[in-house]
Protein backbone atom coordinates (compact mmCIF):
# COMPACT_ATOMS: atom_id res chain seq x y z
CA UNK A 1 0.00 0.00 0.00
CA UNK A 2 2.75 2.40 1.01
CA UNK A 3 4.84 1.43 -1.94
CA UNK A 4 1.96 2.00 -4.26
CA UNK A 5 1.32 5.43 -2.81
CA UNK A 6 4.96 6.35 -3.15
CA UNK A 7 5.10 5.21 -6.74
CA UNK A 8 1.97 7.21 -7.51
CA UNK A 9 3.48 10.25 -5.90
CA UNK A 10 6.71 9.89 -7.84
CA UNK A 11 4.81 9.36 -11.07
CA UNK A 12 2.58 12.33 -10.46
CA UNK A 13 5.49 14.58 -9.59
CA UNK A 14 7.14 13.67 -12.88
CA UNK A 15 3.95 14.37 -14.78
CA UNK A 16 2.95 17.48 -12.89
CA UNK A 17 3.77 20.10 -15.50
CA UNK A 18 1.97 18.43 -18.37
CA UNK A 19 -1.12 16.99 -16.66
CA UNK A 20 -2.26 20.06 -14.77
CA UNK A 21 -2.38 22.18 -17.87
CA UNK A 22 -4.10 19.53 -19.95
CA UNK A 23 -7.84 19.10 -20.45
CA UNK A 24 -9.69 16.23 -18.84
CA UNK A 25 -11.80 13.84 -20.86
CA UNK A 26 -14.93 12.54 -19.16
CA UNK A 27 -15.25 9.09 -20.66
CA UNK A 28 -18.09 6.58 -21.02
CA UNK A 29 -18.62 3.29 -22.87
CA UNK A 30 -18.79 3.73 -26.69
CA UNK A 31 -22.37 2.38 -26.62
CA UNK A 32 -23.36 5.11 -24.18
CA UNK A 33 -24.50 7.98 -26.41
CA UNK A 34 -25.38 10.39 -23.61
CA UNK A 35 -23.94 13.90 -23.67
CA UNK A 36 -23.09 15.48 -20.37
CA UNK A 37 -22.67 18.97 -19.01
CA UNK A 38 -20.15 19.83 -16.29
CA UNK A 39 -23.14 20.11 -13.96
CA UNK A 40 -24.24 16.52 -14.79
CA UNK A 41 -20.72 15.27 -14.11
CA UNK A 42 -20.57 17.17 -10.83
CA UNK A 43 -23.94 15.75 -9.70
CA UNK A 44 -22.83 12.19 -10.47
CA UNK A 45 -19.52 12.53 -8.64
CA UNK A 46 -21.12 14.20 -5.61
CA UNK A 47 -23.71 11.43 -5.33
CA UNK A 48 -26.58 13.80 -6.10
CA UNK A 49 -27.59 11.90 -9.22
CA UNK A 50 -27.31 8.21 -9.83
CA UNK A 51 -28.43 8.09 -13.42
CA UNK A 52 -27.32 9.64 -16.69
CA UNK A 53 -29.65 12.35 -18.02
CA UNK A 54 -31.27 9.66 -20.21
CA UNK A 55 -32.28 7.71 -17.10
CA UNK A 56 -29.77 4.87 -17.43
CA UNK A 57 -27.94 4.02 -14.22
CA UNK A 58 -24.51 5.56 -13.79
CA UNK A 59 -21.51 4.39 -11.74
CA UNK A 60 -18.76 7.00 -11.40
CA UNK A 61 -15.15 5.87 -11.02
CA UNK A 62 -12.63 8.17 -9.39
CA UNK A 63 -8.88 8.34 -9.59
CA UNK A 64 -7.03 7.86 -6.32
CA UNK A 65 -6.42 10.81 -4.06
CA UNK A 66 -3.09 12.49 -4.70
CA UNK A 67 -3.09 11.85 -8.46
CA UNK A 68 -2.83 15.05 -10.45
CA UNK A 69 -5.74 14.34 -12.76
CA UNK A 70 -7.85 13.79 -9.62
CA UNK A 71 -6.86 17.13 -8.17
CA UNK A 72 -7.56 18.80 -11.47
CA UNK A 73 -10.95 17.04 -11.71
CA UNK A 74 -11.91 18.06 -8.16
CA UNK A 75 -11.17 21.67 -9.03
CA UNK A 76 -12.60 21.82 -12.55
CA UNK A 77 -15.65 19.58 -12.32
CA UNK A 78 -16.54 19.83 -8.64
CA UNK A 79 -15.07 23.26 -7.79
CA UNK A 80 -13.83 21.98 -4.46
CA UNK A 81 -10.48 21.17 -2.92
CA UNK A 82 -9.71 17.56 -2.07
CA UNK A 83 -9.97 18.35 1.65
CA UNK A 84 -13.41 19.91 1.17
CA UNK A 85 -14.56 16.85 -0.74
CA UNK A 86 -13.27 14.56 1.95
CA UNK A 87 -15.29 16.51 4.51
CA UNK A 88 -18.31 16.46 2.17
CA UNK A 89 -18.18 12.68 1.85
CA UNK A 90 -17.62 12.09 5.52
CA UNK A 91 -20.98 13.81 6.07
CA UNK A 92 -22.72 11.40 3.75
CA UNK A 93 -20.86 8.26 4.74
CA UNK A 94 -21.47 8.65 8.46
CA UNK A 95 -25.14 9.30 7.99
CA UNK A 96 -25.61 6.31 5.72
CA UNK A 97 -26.67 8.65 2.91
CA UNK A 98 -24.04 7.79 0.39
CA UNK A 99 -20.65 6.38 -0.42
CA UNK A 100 -17.96 8.11 -2.46
CA UNK A 101 -17.15 6.78 -5.93
CA UNK A 102 -14.80 3.81 -6.08
CA UNK A 103 -11.20 4.80 -6.69
CA UNK A 104 -8.66 3.24 -9.00
CA UNK A 105 -4.93 3.87 -9.20
CA UNK A 106 -4.28 4.40 -12.90
CA UNK A 107 -5.69 5.97 -16.03
CA UNK A 108 -5.48 2.57 -17.73
CA UNK A 109 -7.74 1.03 -15.08
CA UNK A 110 -10.33 3.75 -15.67
CA UNK A 111 -10.27 3.07 -19.40
CA UNK A 112 -10.53 -0.69 -18.92
CA UNK A 113 -13.49 -0.44 -16.58
CA UNK A 114 -15.32 2.09 -18.72
CA UNK A 115 -14.76 -0.10 -21.78
CA UNK A 116 -16.39 -3.10 -20.07
CA UNK A 117 -19.58 -1.52 -18.80
CA UNK A 118 -21.99 1.04 -20.32
CA UNK A 119 -22.95 2.23 -16.82
CA UNK A 120 -19.47 3.29 -15.80
CA UNK A 121 -18.21 6.84 -16.17
CA UNK A 122 -14.67 7.94 -15.56
CA UNK A 123 -12.15 10.62 -16.46
CA UNK A 124 -8.57 10.68 -17.72
CA UNK A 125 -6.27 13.36 -19.11
CA UNK A 126 -7.49 14.02 -22.67
CA UNK A 127 -4.33 12.61 -24.24
CA UNK A 128 -4.86 9.27 -22.45
CA UNK A 129 -8.36 8.67 -23.87
CA UNK A 130 -8.39 6.12 -26.70
CA UNK A 131 -10.84 4.27 -28.99
CA UNK A 132 -12.07 1.96 -26.22
CA UNK A 133 -14.10 4.81 -24.74
CA UNK A 134 -16.24 7.74 -25.83
CA UNK A 135 -15.65 11.27 -24.59
CA UNK A 136 -18.92 12.60 -23.13
CA UNK A 137 -17.48 16.03 -22.42
CA UNK A 138 -14.05 17.55 -22.26
CA UNK A 139 -13.13 19.89 -19.42
CA UNK A 140 -10.56 22.47 -20.45
CA UNK B 1 -8.87 -5.25 -3.31
CA UNK B 2 -10.50 -2.08 -4.51
CA UNK B 3 -10.36 -3.36 -8.01
CA UNK B 4 -12.01 -6.69 -7.22
CA UNK B 5 -14.84 -4.90 -5.42
CA UNK B 6 -15.28 -2.73 -8.41
CA UNK B 7 -15.40 -5.64 -10.78
CA UNK B 8 -17.99 -7.28 -8.57
CA UNK B 9 -20.14 -4.16 -8.52
CA UNK B 10 -19.75 -3.78 -12.25
CA UNK B 11 -20.85 -7.38 -12.71
CA UNK B 12 -23.81 -7.05 -10.43
CA UNK B 13 -25.12 -4.22 -12.57
CA UNK B 14 -25.25 -6.37 -15.63
CA UNK B 15 -26.07 -9.73 -14.07
CA UNK B 16 -28.23 -8.71 -11.07
CA UNK B 17 -26.49 -10.65 -8.35
CA UNK B 18 -28.18 -10.29 -5.03
CA UNK B 19 -26.48 -12.94 -2.94
CA UNK B 20 -23.44 -10.84 -2.05
CA UNK B 21 -23.44 -9.08 1.29
CA UNK B 22 -21.25 -6.08 0.65
CA UNK B 23 -19.87 -4.72 3.94
CA UNK B 24 -18.34 -1.29 4.38
CA UNK B 25 -16.52 -0.30 7.51
CA UNK B 26 -15.75 3.33 8.22
CA UNK B 27 -14.65 5.05 11.34
CA UNK B 28 -13.88 8.38 12.87
CA UNK B 29 -12.08 9.57 15.92
CA UNK B 30 -11.33 12.77 17.76
CA UNK B 31 -8.54 13.22 20.25
CA UNK B 32 -8.94 16.51 22.08
CA UNK B 33 -7.23 18.14 24.97
CA UNK B 34 -8.44 21.26 26.69
CA UNK B 35 -8.41 23.42 29.76
CA UNK B 36 -10.00 26.56 31.13
CA UNK B 37 -7.78 29.50 32.01
CA UNK B 38 -8.55 29.79 35.71
CA UNK B 39 -9.57 27.79 38.76
CA UNK B 40 -12.86 29.69 38.94
CA UNK B 41 -13.72 28.92 35.32
CA UNK B 42 -15.30 25.85 33.75
CA UNK B 43 -16.71 25.45 30.26
CA UNK B 44 -17.79 22.49 28.13
CA UNK B 45 -16.62 20.11 30.85
CA UNK B 46 -13.11 21.59 31.14
CA UNK B 47 -11.54 22.88 34.33
CA UNK B 48 -8.12 24.42 34.82
CA UNK B 49 -6.36 21.06 34.60
CA UNK B 50 -5.63 19.72 31.15
CA UNK B 51 -8.10 17.02 30.20
CA UNK B 52 -7.63 14.60 27.29
CA UNK B 53 -10.80 12.64 27.80
CA UNK B 54 -13.68 15.07 27.98
CA UNK B 55 -14.27 15.54 24.24
CA UNK B 56 -12.35 12.61 22.76
CA UNK B 57 -14.26 9.85 21.02
CA UNK B 58 -13.91 6.83 18.75
CA UNK B 59 -16.54 5.40 16.46
CA UNK B 60 -16.88 2.57 13.99
CA UNK B 61 -19.65 2.40 11.48
CA UNK B 62 -20.59 -0.75 9.66
CA UNK B 63 -22.95 -0.76 6.73
CA UNK B 64 -24.02 -3.97 5.12
CA UNK B 65 -25.82 -3.99 1.83
CA UNK B 66 -28.21 -6.91 1.90
CA UNK B 67 -29.19 -6.50 -1.72
CA UNK B 68 -32.65 -5.80 -3.08
CA UNK B 69 -32.45 -2.19 -1.86
CA UNK B 70 -32.11 -3.17 1.80
CA UNK B 71 -29.14 -2.21 3.96
CA UNK B 72 -28.25 -2.10 7.64
CA UNK B 73 -26.13 0.61 9.25
CA UNK B 74 -24.83 0.57 12.80
CA UNK B 75 -22.55 3.03 14.51
CA UNK B 76 -20.81 2.16 17.75
CA UNK B 77 -19.22 5.03 19.63
CA UNK B 78 -17.12 5.36 22.74
CA UNK B 79 -16.97 8.81 24.30
CA UNK B 80 -14.17 9.83 26.61
CA UNK B 81 -16.69 11.63 28.81
CA UNK B 82 -18.29 8.22 29.32
CA UNK B 83 -14.97 6.37 29.88
CA UNK B 84 -15.00 5.21 26.24
CA UNK B 85 -17.79 2.74 26.96
CA UNK B 86 -18.89 1.68 23.52
CA UNK B 87 -22.57 2.18 22.77
CA UNK B 88 -24.78 1.93 19.74
CA UNK B 89 -25.16 5.54 18.76
CA UNK B 90 -27.47 4.48 16.02
CA UNK B 91 -28.55 1.33 14.25
CA UNK B 92 -31.07 1.30 11.46
CA UNK B 93 -32.40 -0.46 8.42
CA UNK B 94 -32.59 1.42 5.16
CA UNK B 95 -34.96 0.50 2.41
CA UNK B 96 -34.77 2.33 -0.89
CA UNK B 97 -38.29 2.81 -2.11
CA UNK B 98 -37.12 4.57 -5.23
CA UNK B 99 -33.93 6.24 -6.36
CA UNK B 100 -34.93 9.40 -4.60
CA UNK B 101 -36.83 8.01 -1.61
CA UNK B 102 -35.57 6.02 1.36
CA UNK B 103 -36.99 4.83 4.63
CA UNK B 104 -34.77 4.41 7.70
CA UNK B 105 -36.08 2.51 10.69
CA UNK B 106 -34.41 1.98 14.04
CA UNK B 107 -32.33 4.19 16.29
CA UNK B 108 -31.76 7.42 14.41
CA UNK B 109 -30.20 10.80 14.98
CA UNK B 110 -32.90 13.39 15.69
CA UNK B 111 -32.51 15.99 12.93
CA UNK B 112 -32.80 19.11 15.09
CA UNK B 113 -29.85 20.93 13.59
CA UNK B 114 -27.95 21.41 10.38
CA UNK B 115 -25.10 19.27 11.71
CA UNK B 116 -27.15 16.80 13.78
CA UNK B 117 -26.38 13.83 11.58
CA UNK B 118 -22.63 14.27 11.82
CA UNK B 119 -22.12 16.42 14.90
CA UNK B 120 -19.66 13.86 16.27
CA UNK B 121 -17.67 13.67 13.04
CA UNK B 122 -15.40 16.61 13.69
CA UNK B 123 -13.68 16.12 10.35
CA UNK B 124 -16.89 17.19 8.60
CA UNK B 125 -16.77 20.77 9.91
CA UNK B 126 -14.24 23.46 10.74
CA UNK B 127 -15.04 24.07 14.42
CA UNK B 128 -13.50 22.05 17.19
CA UNK B 129 -17.04 21.35 18.42
CA UNK B 130 -20.51 22.21 17.17
CA UNK B 131 -21.78 25.44 18.78
CA UNK B 132 -22.91 24.29 22.22
CA UNK B 133 -25.26 27.21 22.74
CA UNK B 134 -27.43 25.94 19.91
CA UNK B 135 -26.67 22.20 20.00
CA UNK B 136 -27.08 21.81 23.75
CA UNK B 137 -30.58 20.39 24.03
CA UNK B 138 -29.23 17.29 25.74
CA UNK B 139 -30.63 14.45 23.69
CA UNK B 140 -29.72 13.58 20.14
CA UNK B 141 -31.24 10.26 19.15
CA UNK B 142 -34.65 8.68 18.90
CA UNK B 143 -36.21 5.38 17.99
CA UNK B 144 -38.44 5.53 14.99
CA UNK B 145 -38.88 5.94 11.30
CA UNK B 146 -37.62 8.50 8.89
CA UNK B 147 -38.44 9.07 5.26
CA UNK B 148 -35.95 10.88 3.03
CA UNK B 149 -36.86 12.35 -0.25
CA UNK B 150 -34.36 14.05 -2.51
CA UNK B 151 -35.32 15.98 -5.61
CA UNK B 152 -33.78 18.28 -8.14
CA UNK B 153 -36.11 21.29 -8.41
CA UNK B 154 -34.86 23.46 -11.22
CA UNK B 155 -31.56 24.83 -9.95
CA UNK B 156 -32.17 23.57 -6.42
CA UNK B 157 -31.37 20.32 -4.67
CA UNK B 158 -34.09 19.60 -2.19
CA UNK B 159 -33.89 17.15 0.71
CA UNK B 160 -37.06 16.53 2.64
CA UNK B 161 -37.11 14.39 5.76
CA UNK B 162 -40.21 13.24 7.60
CA UNK B 163 -39.84 11.68 10.99
CA UNK B 164 -41.87 9.70 13.52
CA UNK B 165 -40.60 8.26 16.76
CA UNK B 166 -40.09 8.40 20.47
CA UNK B 167 -37.29 8.95 22.94
CA UNK B 168 -36.64 7.72 26.43
CA UNK B 169 -33.52 8.33 28.42
CA UNK B 170 -31.84 9.98 31.37
CA UNK B 171 -31.44 13.72 31.36
CA UNK B 172 -30.71 16.51 33.80
CA UNK B 173 -33.57 18.75 34.90
CA UNK B 174 -33.02 21.83 37.05
CA UNK B 175 -29.72 20.23 38.06
CA UNK B 176 -31.35 16.96 39.09
CA UNK B 177 -31.15 13.56 37.42
CA UNK B 178 -34.42 12.71 35.72
CA UNK B 179 -35.85 10.23 33.31
CA UNK B 180 -37.51 11.62 30.22
CA UNK B 181 -40.02 10.17 27.80
CA UNK B 182 -40.96 11.93 24.62
CA UNK B 183 -43.80 10.31 22.77
CA UNK B 184 -45.39 11.03 19.41
CA UNK B 185 -42.35 12.78 18.05
CA UNK B 186 -43.22 14.03 14.60
CA UNK B 187 -40.99 16.21 12.51
CA UNK B 188 -40.19 17.58 9.14
CA UNK B 189 -36.95 19.07 7.89
CA UNK B 190 -36.36 20.59 4.52
CA UNK B 191 -33.09 21.65 3.01
CA UNK B 192 -32.65 23.53 -0.23
CA UNK B 193 -29.23 23.83 -1.77
CA UNK B 194 -28.09 25.75 -4.75
CA UNK B 195 -24.48 26.31 -5.69
CA UNK B 196 -22.82 28.09 -2.81
CA UNK B 197 -25.69 28.35 -0.40
CA UNK B 198 -28.21 26.24 1.40
CA UNK B 199 -31.20 26.94 3.60
CA UNK B 200 -32.65 24.51 6.12
CA UNK B 201 -35.80 24.52 8.19
CA UNK B 202 -36.86 22.05 10.85
CA UNK B 203 -40.02 21.61 12.82
CA UNK B 204 -40.44 18.89 15.44
CA UNK B 205 -43.05 18.30 18.08
CA UNK B 206 -43.62 15.68 20.75
CA UNK B 207 -45.31 14.93 24.07
CA UNK B 208 -42.85 15.30 26.92
CA UNK B 209 -43.00 13.56 30.29
CA UNK B 210 -40.17 13.95 32.78
CA UNK B 211 -39.87 12.32 36.14
CA UNK B 212 -37.39 14.00 38.48
CA UNK B 213 -37.50 12.39 41.95
CA UNK B 214 -35.85 15.45 43.50
CA UNK B 215 -38.84 17.59 42.54
CA UNK B 216 -41.46 15.21 43.94
CA UNK B 217 -41.53 16.78 47.45
CA UNK B 218 -42.29 20.21 45.98
CA UNK B 219 -45.07 18.89 43.76
CA UNK B 220 -46.54 16.87 46.62
CA UNK B 221 -46.43 19.92 48.88
CA UNK B 222 -48.21 22.08 46.32
CA UNK B 223 -50.87 19.44 45.74
CA UNK B 224 -51.46 19.15 49.48
CA UNK B 225 -51.76 22.94 49.64
CA UNK B 226 -54.71 22.56 47.27
CA UNK B 227 -52.93 23.75 44.14
CA UNK B 228 -53.03 20.84 41.66
CA UNK B 229 -53.46 23.41 38.86
CA UNK B 230 -50.12 24.95 39.74
CA UNK B 231 -48.49 21.51 39.70
CA UNK B 232 -49.95 20.86 36.25
CA UNK B 233 -48.50 24.16 35.01
CA UNK B 234 -45.08 23.16 36.32
CA UNK B 235 -44.57 19.48 35.70
CA UNK B 236 -43.85 17.62 32.49
CA UNK B 237 -46.80 15.33 32.09
CA UNK B 238 -47.46 14.50 28.46
CA UNK B 239 -46.93 18.16 27.62
CA UNK B 240 -46.78 19.38 24.06
CA UNK B 241 -43.32 20.50 22.94
CA UNK B 242 -42.20 22.31 19.86
CA UNK B 243 -38.85 22.84 18.16
CA UNK B 244 -38.35 25.27 15.30
CA UNK B 245 -34.99 25.52 13.60
CA UNK B 246 -33.63 27.64 10.77
CA UNK B 247 -30.21 27.42 9.20
CA UNK B 248 -28.29 29.05 6.41
CA UNK B 249 -24.91 28.21 4.91
CA UNK B 250 -23.00 30.31 2.40
CA UNK B 251 -19.88 28.57 1.18
CA UNK B 252 -18.37 30.49 -1.67
CA UNK B 253 -15.13 28.49 -1.69
CA UNK B 254 -12.96 30.86 0.34
CA UNK B 255 -15.48 32.42 2.71
CA UNK B 256 -17.78 30.18 4.74
CA UNK B 257 -20.69 31.69 6.63
CA UNK B 258 -22.93 29.48 8.74
CA UNK B 259 -25.80 30.48 10.96
CA UNK B 260 -28.51 28.62 12.81
CA UNK B 261 -31.38 29.73 14.96
CA UNK B 262 -33.75 27.69 17.06
CA UNK B 263 -36.68 28.16 19.33
CA UNK B 264 -37.91 25.57 21.82
CA UNK B 265 -40.90 25.42 24.11
CA UNK B 266 -42.65 22.82 26.25
CA UNK B 267 -46.14 24.02 27.11
CA UNK B 268 -47.60 23.68 30.64
CA UNK B 269 -44.20 23.11 32.20
CA UNK B 270 -41.48 25.18 33.84
CA UNK B 271 -39.23 24.65 30.80
CA UNK B 272 -38.05 28.13 29.78
CA UNK B 273 -38.86 29.52 26.36
CA UNK B 274 -35.56 29.07 24.61
CA UNK B 275 -34.09 31.01 21.74
CA UNK B 276 -30.58 30.25 20.56
CA UNK B 277 -28.49 31.20 17.60
CA UNK B 278 -24.96 31.35 16.31
CA UNK B 279 -23.20 33.02 13.46
CA UNK B 280 -19.87 31.70 12.22
CA UNK B 281 -17.52 33.13 9.62
CA UNK B 282 -14.45 31.38 8.29
CA UNK B 283 -11.94 31.89 5.51
CA UNK B 284 -10.02 29.13 3.74
CA UNK B 285 -6.37 29.90 3.14
CA UNK B 286 -5.71 26.72 1.22
CA UNK B 287 -5.32 24.12 3.99
CA UNK B 288 -5.83 26.50 6.91
CA UNK B 289 -9.27 27.78 7.84
CA UNK B 290 -9.46 30.31 10.67
CA UNK B 291 -12.93 31.17 11.93
CA UNK B 292 -14.71 33.35 14.40
CA UNK B 293 -18.18 32.67 15.74
CA UNK B 294 -20.69 34.17 18.12
CA UNK B 295 -23.33 32.24 20.05
CA UNK B 296 -26.28 33.50 21.99
CA UNK B 297 -28.49 31.57 24.41
CA UNK B 298 -31.59 33.30 25.67
CA UNK B 299 -33.81 31.12 27.87
CA UNK B 300 -36.64 33.09 29.48
CA UNK B 301 -37.92 31.46 32.62
CA UNK B 302 -41.70 31.31 33.00
CA UNK B 303 -41.93 33.51 36.09
CA UNK B 304 -45.64 34.05 35.36
CA UNK B 305 -46.25 30.54 36.69
CA UNK B 306 -45.48 31.46 40.29
CA UNK B 307 -46.21 35.20 40.34
CA UNK B 308 -49.93 34.86 41.32
CA UNK B 309 -48.87 32.75 44.33
CA UNK B 310 -46.09 34.87 45.86
CA UNK B 311 -48.35 36.27 48.56
CA UNK B 312 -50.32 33.06 49.11
CA UNK B 313 -47.72 30.36 49.55
CA UNK B 314 -45.70 29.68 52.70
CA UNK B 315 -41.96 30.31 52.21
CA UNK B 316 -41.06 26.62 52.47
CA UNK B 317 -43.04 26.06 49.27
CA UNK B 318 -42.55 29.43 47.59
CA UNK B 319 -38.76 29.44 47.75
CA UNK B 320 -38.17 26.05 46.09
CA UNK B 321 -40.92 26.88 43.59
CA UNK B 322 -39.17 30.09 42.52
CA UNK B 323 -35.79 28.35 42.53
CA UNK B 324 -37.00 25.60 40.22
CA UNK B 325 -38.64 27.96 37.72
CA UNK B 326 -35.74 30.41 37.70
CA UNK B 327 -33.16 27.63 37.36
CA UNK B 328 -34.22 27.49 33.71
CA UNK B 329 -33.15 31.03 33.02
CA UNK B 330 -30.08 31.35 30.81
CA UNK B 331 -28.59 34.42 29.19
CA UNK B 332 -25.16 33.89 27.67
CA UNK B 333 -23.04 35.26 24.88
CA UNK B 334 -20.09 33.28 23.64
CA UNK B 335 -17.24 34.20 21.31
CA UNK B 336 -15.17 31.49 19.68
CA UNK B 337 -11.94 31.90 17.81
CA UNK B 338 -10.24 28.98 16.18
CA UNK B 339 -8.77 27.29 13.18
CA UNK B 340 -8.72 24.08 11.24
CA UNK B 341 -5.56 22.86 9.57
CA UNK B 342 -5.86 20.05 7.01
CA UNK B 343 -2.41 18.59 7.52
CA UNK B 344 -3.33 15.17 6.12
CA UNK B 345 -5.97 13.96 3.62
CA UNK B 346 -7.85 12.15 6.40
CA UNK B 347 -7.03 14.23 9.43
CA UNK B 348 -7.51 17.81 10.55
CA UNK B 349 -5.83 19.64 13.40
CA UNK B 350 -8.06 22.06 15.29
CA UNK B 351 -7.60 24.68 17.93
CA UNK B 352 -10.34 26.78 19.48
CA UNK B 353 -10.72 29.29 22.27
CA UNK B 354 -14.21 29.93 23.62
CA UNK B 355 -15.22 32.67 26.02
CA UNK B 356 -18.73 32.67 27.45
CA UNK B 357 -20.26 35.61 29.25
CA UNK B 358 -23.13 34.82 31.57
CA UNK B 359 -25.18 37.99 31.83
CA UNK B 360 -27.31 36.73 34.73
CA UNK B 361 -24.36 36.08 37.03
CA UNK B 362 -21.95 38.48 35.34
CA UNK B 363 -19.45 35.63 35.16
CA UNK B 364 -17.07 34.70 32.41
CA UNK B 365 -16.05 31.14 31.63
CA UNK B 366 -13.65 29.97 29.01
CA UNK B 367 -11.98 26.95 27.46
CA UNK B 368 -9.07 26.41 25.14
CA UNK B 369 -8.80 23.11 23.33
CA UNK B 370 -6.71 21.55 20.60
CA UNK B 371 -7.37 18.27 18.88
CA UNK B 372 -7.18 16.06 15.85
CA UNK B 373 -10.22 14.78 13.94
CA UNK B 374 -9.70 11.70 11.82
CA UNK B 375 -11.82 9.69 9.43
CA UNK B 376 -10.84 6.20 8.34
Amino acid sequence: MNFRCISIMVASLALSASVLAESLAIVVHPANATDLTTEDVSRLYLGRARTFPNGESAVPINLAEGMLARESFDQRALSRSSAQLKAYWSKLVFTGKGTPPQEVDSHEEVLKLVATNPSIIGYVPASAADERVRIAIQLD
Amino acid sequence: MRKSLLVISALSLTVSMTCLADIQINGFASIKAGTSTGSDKTLYGYTDTIDFKNESLFAIQVRSDLGDKLSVTAQVMGRGSNDFDARFEWAFLTYELTESMRINAGRLRTPFYRYSDFMDVGFAYDWLRVPQGVYGLGFNNLEGLSLYHTAHLGEFDSTLQLLLGSYSGDISLAGNPASADIKNIAGVTWELERGWWSVRTAYLSGKVSIDAPALAPLFTGLTQAGLPGLVAALDFNDDQSEFIGLGITLDQGDWVLISEYNRINVKNSFFAKRENYYLSLGYRFDSITPFVSFEREDHRSKSAIYQPYTTVLPPQLLQPLIAVVESQSVDTKTWNLGLRYDFHPAAALKAQYSNEKNTLTDNRNDAFAVGVDIVF
